[in-house]
């Protein structure tokens, strides 16, 4: 019954192109389809209402209407793509999954049981109310992955306002609230979501051109791994009409590029967070990093420099960590934020900063400067304790260019010298050869 | 050893660049580096250390720590000058 509107939708545009996946096209129609066959199997399968399901796939149309038809079963979703492959066991235990069904790289499903006893109160509060749920972790860039509950039913609440919906890249997975987002944006105002083997820089634009995808939904680092490859002059990009990228601070330096290169396309900042879902937010303009955040169902406010929010459709809670709300439901993000009217400026997190002899120094704009510089791929700035000055900054540094560490700390020194303050500017300096961000395409600052 | 290091370290300051440490004068084993006289500040003196510490590890084949507890609790700092320095981390690489 929770997801009637979408199906009414579903129904109501069931010639319209739902997903493209495979270079193949599949309509609203095949969708409603595959939900109404998962339903049978659940049942055939004996699947209770309320068991808390694992779906390990990659986005396919098989997998979204298994997704679908376990909310419409009140059942507890815990997506998994391969992306946590190896850590699949691991969080299969943290989210008492009682039933794992994976869709295999060909799209056969295979059922299996766990034998799990569900007795975590999170979960078996959601199972009293008899209201779907969802699972997501965390990526760990910043420590070990955290379990957030989420409740199925406040979540969609906010999808059955109708809104203008573009042929979107499904860019992040379904096990990240950044692609539950995109997926059920798309879906319940019946736009085309359209799915990429890969995320190179050169298959995801590509895939632009060919599908006339209109909406990017992605990460700054993939945007300065795009600029970098120089990908974005290959390609006919005119259908791209917006890109959208959240997840991390972004640099003063890619955005100013992105928009050189593309001026006609919109860039906006977006801003969620598992714990919280996805707020509404709107860029001051397409080369501005300030960002106004919050809509429906939201409310802010700064405390000490730093954003708090508080959402109707918050989580319920971690499954392996204390709650982090405030006992009136605020969370604290953690992210430094500058204040200017009803605009903020994300700074980075409190937990980044790095203290150099009692100075303030944000990754961000370190990372934001050395990318600037020529032959760098890809740079993480991150701290390291040191006794002479409690921190220092390091930079690690992956180069396209033949340089060895001396030459290039050289330049770097002198690159820096008249664009960032002394004691920003690196006082070590790594190279290597391996990428420096994850699987979702954020850096990764923890070594 | 100890002249060896005396060497790198010149030269370590010398890449680093007049900008960054602020050594305008004639570099060799008497330059006063750090404290009284000293030619560096603070930033100065950690992004040297952390350079002459990597240029070591380099050429020697063995880390050392020039900037660790050990280092700050001499009672005499090594940090006075290019020999004090050369000096001590000579005693820290044959001690390793």
């Amino acid at each position: 019954m929770h997801i009637e509107f979408l199906r009414e939708r579903f129904s109501e545009s069931s010639d319209a192109d739902a997903l493209v996946w495979r270079e193949q096209s599949f309509s609203y129609r095949h969708i409603l389809d595959e939900i109404d066959n998962w339903v049978r199997i659940l049942d055939e399968e004996q699947i209770a209402k309320g068991s808390v399901v694992s779906i390990e796939a990659d986005f396919s149309p098989r997998a979204i209407a298994l997704m679908l038809a376990l909310v419409e079963h009140n059942c507890v979703v815990v997506p998994l793509s391969s992306s946590v492959a190896n850590q699949i066991p691991e969080f299969r235990e943290i989210a008492q999954v009682e039933a794992v069904i994976s869709v295999s790289a060909d799209d056969v499903p295979v059922i299996t049981r766990t034998g799990v006893h569900v007795d975590h109160p999170v979960l078996l509060g959601l199972k009293e109310v008899a209201h779907p749920g969802l699972i997501l972790f965390s990526s760990g860039s910043t420590g070990k992955s955290k379990a957030a509950v989420h409740d199925f039913v406040p979540m969609l609440e906010k999808y059955k306002v109708p809104r203008h919906s573009l042929r979107t890249i499904t860019f992040l997975l379904f096990d990240h609230i950044g692609g539950v987002n995109t997926l059920l944006y798309n879906l319940s105002n019946a736009g085309c979501v359209i799915t990429v083997p890969d995320r190179k820089p050169e298959t995801v634009c590509a895939t632009i051109e060919r599908y006339g995808v209109e909406l990017l939904p992605t990460s700054p680092t993939f945007l300065n791994l795009l600029l970098v490859s120089g990908a974005l002059e290959k390609y006919k990009l005119d259908s791209l009409k917006m890109v959208t990228y959240g997840t991390e601070v972004m640099p003063e330096s890619t955005l100013a590029r992105i928009h050189e290169i593309l001026p006609n396309v919109k860039l906006l900042q977006t801003y969620g967070l598992s714990e919280v879902g996805i707020l509404r937010s709107k860029s001051k303009s397409s080369d501005s990093l300030w960002v106004k955040v919050g809509g429906e169902g939201f409310e802010t406010r700064i405390v000490d420099g730093m954003l708090e929010i508080k959402a109707k459709s918050a989580m319920l809670g971690y499954l392996n960590a204390p709650s982090p709300f405030t006992e009136d439901g605020w969370f604290k993000t953690g992210d430094a934020v500058e204040v200017d009217g009803e605009y903020i400026r994300i700074l980075g997190r409190k937990s980044e900063i790095i203290n150099v002899g009692g100075e303030k120094v944000y990754p961000a704009e370190v990372e934001s400067t050395l990318q600037t510089m020529d032959g760098v791929v890809e740079v993480v700035v991150s701290g390291q304790s040191h006794p002479l000055t409690g921190n220092i900054v390091v930079a690690r540094v992956k180069l396209g260019t033949d340089e060895n560490l001396p030459q290039f700390r050289k330049r770097m020194r002198e690159f820096c010298s008249e664009r960032l303050a002394r004691f920003k500017i690196p006082q070590k300096v790594e190279l290597v050869d391996q990428s420096l961000h994850g699987e979702r395409f954020k850096k990764m600052r923890k070594l | 050893m100890q002249q060896e290091i005396i060497e790198l370290i010149v030269e370590t300051a010398r890449e680093l660049g007049e900008d960054e440490l602020s050594l305008t004068e004639e570099l060799n084993a008497d330059t006063r580096l750090f404290g009284k006289e000293g030619a560096l500040d603070s930033m100065g003196l950690v992004t040297l250390i952390i350079a002459v510490e990597q240029a070591i590890e380099d050429r020697f084949e063995s880390p050392v720590a020039l900037a660790d507890e050990k280092a700050l609790s001499q009672t005499r700092s090594p940090y006075r000058s290019v020999a004090t320095l050369a000096e001590y981390a000579a005693s820290q690489i044959q001690g390793s």
